[in-house]
Formats: structure tokens, C-alpha cells, sequence
């Protein structure tokens, strides 16, 4: 048909080859990619912060909806013979550290968190995988803490530094929120699940739980708590394990 | 170059914005598919109310059946309520997280893909279809091409043009194509108006900082699990959307129809008396 090539048809062609090569290349192209994906996430994070601006609470359930069963996810047990002496001493020995960008930096045994305030909160956990199971948390409010520590106005995030590896070669896993996430009331550090010492599955002696995110956020076997105003310096500098090594969100609110 | 009857006017069918739409939200909504495929692959077990894991009882699920032999496909059935479906070979090869359990995947993503990534690219994606539907929405309500060529007319109402309409659909005939059809213009309603908002709610009711702020979703949709299994359900009808309309395409003249879609002008079928 002689209508095929007219000016027309040219122009649409060279327009849509040109979107779909630019397409292609934001796929592709790793920078490209990433500057996507985390233009986006910047845009999630601006967009949740202006609807959380009142800091509403998660929900929290009755004693009778906790779950039966409460999958252990990610690492099971911290690795090395120190971890497994800890296991046997009840943590006796061990201490929370507060340390970086803090007035006064701390160490806490596990009996120094309890006689904190302690914070009791029956909430879903939701896995990024799709699953959740909800729990019951004591711990210590993680903004207490911080409080008590004394954090300098150049702070910008906690990192948090735990004991268990993933893989077993590889790095110690670690976390970090901001400290909007940090000061969150439902952001604690718990040493007891369903009104028991946190098991080892779960992260003994402490884990973080952050009701304004998901699942891998919650770091287990938390054992300092860094205060920092960058982000970088700690592993690939994405600001955790599954975010340098599986290009996981950093902000994880959705 | 058309192969499908007698070609008489051509009509300058669809703008500019209307192409770009089409085009940038085809692209967003098969990224959209294909990295919820892939996240649903890492759990493929939906369940109803507010709690699902491993633990609990799934609406549908694939699970391993039995341990894995070397050099064969992995034992698995397919639990539809209670009925079971040995899909064994059927549905893919295990994968192994090692901490975190063996899945069964329909489509193995290769690790290098990275979980985290895809959905991270979901997120991202969502957003583009989601500024691109709101756009498209103001445009046709400021254009007046909702009123124009979307909403029914009172002719196309009658009882006598619905019955006309069902059966130009079931016998594959053209429809008159002066205008958008009947029910072409019900299933773009229904997927504009209806499944999409519902796909983007559903995805957010799996949000912690949106429900935190907006618990009533959780009510809307039964649950947390449920939000998700309805995220699945909306995602295979848009899927079916999709085939449909492509098939529709083709049945209606795919050369002209594409080529409206890309340069905007359609060419009008004579009508047949």
C-alpha cells in the first residue's frame, strides 16, 4: 500500500524505535537503573514521611490473635563458640553498646535494659516475601535510648551492628533507620518474645522491631547501636545487608 | 497491507496523549506483571484473612511434596482449598535460600537478578502507572474524550444494541467502529475505573507506612493476606484483560489498529448493510 512510508509513518517509526531503545537502555544500563529505583524510593520516603507526619501508631493485636506459629527467617543462630557461650550465660556478660555521634556513650547488660521503661506491643511482622505472623515484643524503646545517650544535632541515622552472618564467609549483617523511624513510640529493642527471652531463632539477645517497616529491617541479634550522619563506611554503604547485597530498599515503608 | 475489508475514511482517532499513554502504561504494566511474578514466586502460597505463613492454611499454594531426588523434579502439589494437584515437573524447579527455605517457582528469577531489586523496580513502576493513569484520567475528563468516546450512548443502551453487541463479540464480527463498542467501552471503563485503583489499593494494603496511616484498608479488603491475594486475583484479570484486548485487535485488523495506536489516524471499515 502506498501509504505505508509516508512522512507519517516514518516520523511514528523513528519516535517509537527511539522510546523503545530508551526503554531498553534504562533496563539495561545499571546507572540508569539504579537512578530510577532510587528516585522513586526518595519519592516513597517523602510521600510516607508527609502522611506519617502525625506519627500514627501500627496496629496492635489481642493476646489471642498471636500467632502459633512464628516463622524464624533469615539467620537462625549467630555463628562462633563466643555466640553459643552467651546462649549458655543467659547473655550475662554481653553489653548493648551506644556509641558515635552520642554525648555519652553506653553499655548496657541485658538486666540494665530491663529496669528501663520497657515497652510491651503485640504486632504483625510482614515479611517481603509476602508472608507475616503476628508477635508479642517487650524491649526497650529505641528512642530512650537514644535520649539517654544524648545524640549530637549532626546525627542523621542509626546503624545498627549485629552478631550473625548470612552467609557464613561473608559480612556481619547490619541495619539502619532514620531517625524519624528511630524515634518512632513502636520502634523498640526486644529482649522478650510472646512474654519469653527472645529465642535464638529470633535474635537473641535483642532485636529491633520497626512497625513502619517491613520484615528484613528488623535486624536480629542486634549489638551496637551506631549513631551516624552518613551512611557510607558500612558494608557496600546502601545502609544494610540485604540493601548492598540483593539491591534490597533502603527505605522499606511499602 | 490490510487484510480485513474495505477501507474508506480515515479518522484522526487518537492524540497525542492518548499514544504516549497507551504505550508508556503497556510497558509499566508488563514490568509490573513480570516482577510481581517474580515476588510472588518466592511465596507462592495466597491466603485469606489477616495472617499467612508457612504455618497456616493457604487458598492456593504450591509446596514441596517430599524431598528432592537427584536428577529428577522435585515433588510438588498444587493445593487449591482442599483439593490437590500433583504439578510435579509442571511448575518449575525448587530453589533454595538456604536459610530461608526451598520455593517452587513457576519462573526462576536468576539470582542475579536480585529479590530486593525487583521489587524495588515494582515500587518504582508503580509509581509511573499510577502518575500516568491520574494524568490520563484528568485528560479525558478536561478533553471531554471520556464523554465523547468512553461512556455509553443511550442508542448503545438500547436492549436491542446490547443483544446486537454480544453477538457481533461471540461471532469474532466487527462492530460498527465508527465509535468504540459497548462492551469495549465497558471493559476500558471497568480496567481504568475499577481494577486499577483496586490493584493500586490492594498494593498499598500491603504497605506498613500507608496502612500505619490508613488502617481502614486492612477492613476494606479482609486482611493483610487477603489485600495480597486480591493483588494476585486483579493481576491475573488484567492479564486476561491484556489477551483480550490483544486478541480483540487482531479480530478488528491488527495492522489498522496498531497503526492508529502509533500515528493516531484510523482508517474507518465501510459499513456493511
Amino acid at each position: 500500500m502506498s501509504t505505508l512510508w509516508t512522512r507519517r509513518s516514518v516520523l511514528t517509526a523513528v519516535g517509537a524505535g527511539a522510546a523503545a531503545a530508551l526503554g531498553i537502555e534504562l533496563v539495561r544500563n545499571e546507572d540508569w537503573s539504579r537512578a530510577f529505583v532510587d528516585g522513586a524510593e526518595r519519592l516513597t520516603l517523602r510521600t510516607q514521611r508527609l502522611i506519617l507526619a502525625k506519627r500514627p501508631l501500627a496496629r496492635e493485636f489481642s493476646q489471642a490473635e498471636v500467632s502459633a506459629h512464628f516463622p524464624v527467617n533469615g539467620s537462625r543462630v549467630a555463628p562462633g563458640a563466643d555466640y553459643q557461650r552467651m546462649v549458655e550465660s543467659g547473655f550475662r556478660d554481653w553489653r548493648l553498646r551506644v556509641h558515635g555521634l552520642v554525648r555519652q556513650p553506653l553499655a548496657l547488660s541485658l538486666q540494665d535494659l530491663k529496669r528501663l521503661a520497657m515497652r510491651s506491643q503485640i504486632t504483625m511482622h510482614a515479611c517481603d516475601e509476602g508472608w507475616n505472623a503476628i508477635g508479642q515484643w517487650g524491649g526497650v524503646p529505641l528512642g530512650l535510648l537514644l535520649t539517654m545517650a544524648g545524640v549530637v544535632a549532626s546525627a542523621k541515622y542509626v546503624v545498627f551492628h549485629c552478631l550473625d552472618k548470612k552467609d557464613s564467609n561473608g559480612e556481619f549483617y547490619y541495619e539502619s533507620l532514620d531517625l524519624f523511624d528511630a524515634y518512632h513510640p513502636q520502634t523498640i529493642l526486644a529482649y522478650e518474645m510472646n512474654g519469653k527471652p527472645l529465642p535464638v531463632g529470633h535474635g537473641a539477645p535483642l532485636r529491633l522491631r520497626v512497625e513502619t517497616q517491613i520484615g528484613y529491617k528488623n535486624a536480629k541479634y542486634v549489638d551496637r547501636v551506631e549513631v551516624v550522619d552518613r551512611l557510607t563506611g558500612f558494608g557496600k554503604g546502601r545502609g544494610g545487608w540485604w540493601e548492598d547485597s540483593d539491591n534490597a530498599l533502603w527505605y522499606a515503608g511499602q | 497491507m490490510d487484510l480485513s475489508g474495505n477501507l474508506t475514511d480515515e479518522t484522526y482517532r487518537h492524540p497525542l496523549p492518548v499514544r504516549l499513554w497507551h504505550w508508556l502504561t503497556a510497558a509499566t504494566v508488563l514490568g509490573l506483571l513480570f516482577t510481581g511474578i517474580c515476588i510472588l514466586n518466592v511465596h507462592p502460597r495466597l491466603y485469606w484473612g489477616e495472617v499467612g505463613n508457612e504455618g497456616t492454611a493457604a487458598v492456593v499454594g504450591l509446596d514441596p511434596a517430599g524431598p528432592a531426588v537427584a536428577g529428577h523434579a522435585a515433588p510438588a502439589v498444587l493445593n487449591i482449598g482442599h483439593a490437590k494437584f500433583d504439578v510435579t515437573g509442571i511448575t518449575g524447579v525448587p530453589f533454595d535460600y538456604g536459610n530461608d527455605g526451598t520455593y517452587f517457582m513457576i519462573f526462576n528469577a536468576p539470582e542475579s537478578w536480585h529479590f530486593g531489586g525487583l521489587r524495588a523496580w515494582h515500587f518504582a513502576l508503580a509509581w509511573v502507572l499510577v502518575t500516568a493513569a491520574a494524568a490520563y484520567a484528568v485528560y479525558l475528563l478536561l478533553s471531554r474524550r471520556l464523554g465523547r468516546m468512553w461512556l455509553p450512548t443511550s442508542a448503545q443502551l438500547a436492549p436491542a444494541a446490547i443483544r446486537r453487541d454480544f453477538w457481533q463479540h461471540l461471532t469474532l464480527r466487527r462492530a460498527d467502529d465508527r465509535q468504540y463498542n459497548l462492551l469495549q467501552k465497558l471493559a476500558y471503563l471497568a480496567v481504568l475505573g475499577l481494577l486499577l485503583p483496586l490493584m493500586v489499593l490492594t498494593g498499598l494494603t500491603m504497605s506498613n507506612a500507608v496502612t500505619l496511616r490508613f488502617p481502614e484498608l486492612f477492613t476494606l479488603f479482609g486482611g493483610r493476606e487477603s489485600a495480597r491475594t486480591l493483588h494476585a486475583l486483579f493481576a491475573a484479570l488484567m492479564i486476561l484483560f491484556i489477551l483480550v484486548h490483544v486478541f480483540q485487535s487482531f479480530v478488528a485488523g491488527i495492522v489498522n489498529q496498531l497503526g492508529a495506536m502509533l500515528t493516531g489516524y484510523y482508517r474507518l471499515h465501510k459499513e456493511t448493510p
